[in-house]
């Protein structure tokens, strides 16, 4: 497998997903919401019984909203593939452009890849500015009112480097397999979400299960893991020239 | 360049293809026709490597389209124009063709080069950054033409390359197909076009998912039937009519207003033999015309027996 030339595909899918608003505008707009929301709802709500908690109890309750706010930032990597990925793809299928691309000398494999990767790397790259923006506010709330930066912690650093992104990788998957089965984008959003809905959930329990102990995080992001290469083959089997010219309409 | 022995493809029951033998010569430009669904684009499919075979053989140069490596040698010499363009309409023309080049590993330099030299030749260099979604359908094609021609390949499959243009931007195309056929680039043409085909290319094949005729067009249009002469007269007597008839070479005659309409297999040996005889016998010849059966007719003939079968 030549990297460089799904690297070709990945930077023309971003270069033409940079010129579509909507894209753009869920990339932007849902690390915003998911990264800002919680730690804001959580701030209010803390401030208001401010004055009848002990410095410990504040501790432990500025301790868990990291933990939660580190599940709402799976929600991202989990949620936005039905998004782009059906731009990349289904894109792809309405513009007729899927024969001419195939009819380069690049791999069915250099081309998943490539187009993954073009849904995968936004999708990272806007939970990681979820993250931040989280990071952000609960560390400045904590640090004037207790004097502790809440972030990063051990189990945010696993969250937002390893579950997410396997997360994102399994969503991305889900969407391909999704993408061949449909033939327009808003048909693959929907299908996509739907097929995303209990994807989050899993990874939702997931995740709360992983902050019980290092090993059941350890334990989850294996199975996360595993579950991310059985369905790389599973899309790699639909994402075939013969398949995509003959089976996808 | 082109090599193909009893190529077949199925889909489940449907046979799409069946048992195509075909040979194209390098710098050939060679026809495909044929109605819808008779099986084109799936034997351009099969060729480029795109969609894989039921049984049968085929060779793109010195390579079968059986083998995975083989099929990636194939793709970097073959350029493809499918029936949908299928360019990225968000992209300007410029950064389309950089992008296929790019994948068709053609060196910076040399893409720059031909990005500009193949713009400027189809008119759209002073358009190159406006974004594709913006053109005509024509220009859309042209770009699309430039696609398939980034990479210089030495084989071009053009599917239906005037389909849906206005005349002027098919003459546009059709010049261009002349100019790839003077650069001895071997064209594999598949059109509904029946006059674009005869004018463009040296053999024709006719498919109907068997290979039903493959000939020169000339060829194909004298094999149907025989060759006449029509002589053109101010007037036509009996006599005229009665020395043409005495001649050997004439198998039959008729005459309509002041025409004679002679059937005559030769008619570059006869034809002088009958002229001095009809002048001969009196006759002020104004012009000589030869009637032939159209690439058209042929081409119904030969479909309609194949369907019979």
């Amino acid at each position: 497998m030549r990297l460089w030339k799904s690297w070709i595909v990945t930077q023309k899918d971003l270069s033409t997903m940079s010129k579509n608003k909507y894209v753009f505008y869920s990339l932007i707009g849902l690390p915003i919401l998911l990264g800002a929301l919680y730690p804001v709802t959580f701030i209010f709500a803390l401030n208001s019984q401010i004055a009848s908690l002990t410095h410990a109890q504040l501790l432990a309750a500025a301790n868990q909203s990291t933990d939660i706010a580190s599940i709402f930032l799976v929600i991202i990597p989990a949620f936005l593939p039905s998004y782009i990925a059906s731009y990349s793809f289904v894109g792809e299928k309405i513009e007729k452009s899927l024969e001419p691309l195939l009819a380069t000398p690049t791999t069915d494999g250099e081309l998943l890849l490539g187009k993954c990767l073009a849904a995968f790397l936004p999708c990272m790259g806007a939970t990681y500015v979820g993250a931040a923006i989280s990071a952000s506010i609960l560390d400045a709330w904590s640090y004037t009112r207790i004097g502790v930066f809440l972030i990063p912690n051990l189990y945010w650093i696993l969250t937002v480097i390893i579950i997410a992104p396997l997360a994102c990788v399994l969503s991305v998957e889900a969407n391909v397999i999704v993408s061949s089965k449909v033939n327009d984008i808003r048909a693959a959003q929907q299908l996509g979400g739907l097929v995303s809905l209990p994807l989050i959930i899993l990874i939702l329990v997931a995740v709360s299960s992983a902050q019980l102990s290092l090993l059941l995080a350890i334990l989850v992001s294996i199975i996360l893991a595993v579950a991310d290469v059985t369905l790389f083959y599973l899309s790699k089997e639909t994402f075939q020239r013969e398949e995509i010219l003959t089976k996808w309409k | 360049m082109i090599d193909a022995e009893n190529l077949t493809r199925k889909f489940g029951s449907l046979t799409a293809v069946e048992n195509v033998s075909l040979h194209v010569n390098e710098g050939e430009v060679f026809g495909f026709l044929g109605p819808n669904g008779a099986g084109k684009t799936t034997t351009i499919r099969m060729l480029c490597c795109l969609i894989g075979k039921t049984s049968g053989e085929a060779r793109i140069g010195n390579f079968s389209v059986d083998n995975e490596q083989d099929c990636l040698e194939i793709r970097k010499i073959v350029g493809l124009l499918p029936e949908n363009v299928g360019l990225y309409e968000n992209l300007s023309a410029y950064k389309n063709l950089d992008f296929y080049g790019k994948l068709y590993e053609v060196p910076a330099q040399k893409r720059q080069e031909n990005i500009e030299r193949l713009l400027r030749l189809l008119g759209i260099w002073e358009r190159r950054e406006d974004v594709v979604g913006t053109f005509s359908k024509g220009t859309k094609q042209k770009i699309a033409i430039a696609r398939a021609l980034i990479h210089e390949p030495k084989v071009l499959f053009l599917d239906e390359p005037t389909a849906n243009l206005d005349p002027e931007a098919a003459k546009t195309v059709r010049d261009f197909v002349l100019e790839l056929k003077k650069e001895k680039r071997t064209i594999f043409l598949n059109t509904h076009n029946l006059d674009e085909a005869e004018r463009l290319c040296d053999r024709i094949a006719i498919l109907k998912t068997k290979l039903v005729a493959v000939d020169s067009p000339k060829n194909l249009e004298h094999s149907l039937y025989n060759r006449r002469t029509i002589i053109h007269l101010e007037a036509v007597s009996d006599a005229m009519v009665a020395a043409v008839k005495e001649l050997g070479m004439v198998k039959n005659l008729r005459v309509t207003d002041s025409k004679l309409i002679l059937d005559i297999d030769n008619p570059e040996k006869d034809n002088p033999e009958v002229i001095r005889t009809i002048v001969k016998a009196g006759g002020n010849i104004q012009y000589v015309t030869e009637m032939r059966s159209t690439l058209e007719d042929v081409y119904l003939k030969l479909i309609r027996e194949a369907s019979a079968q």
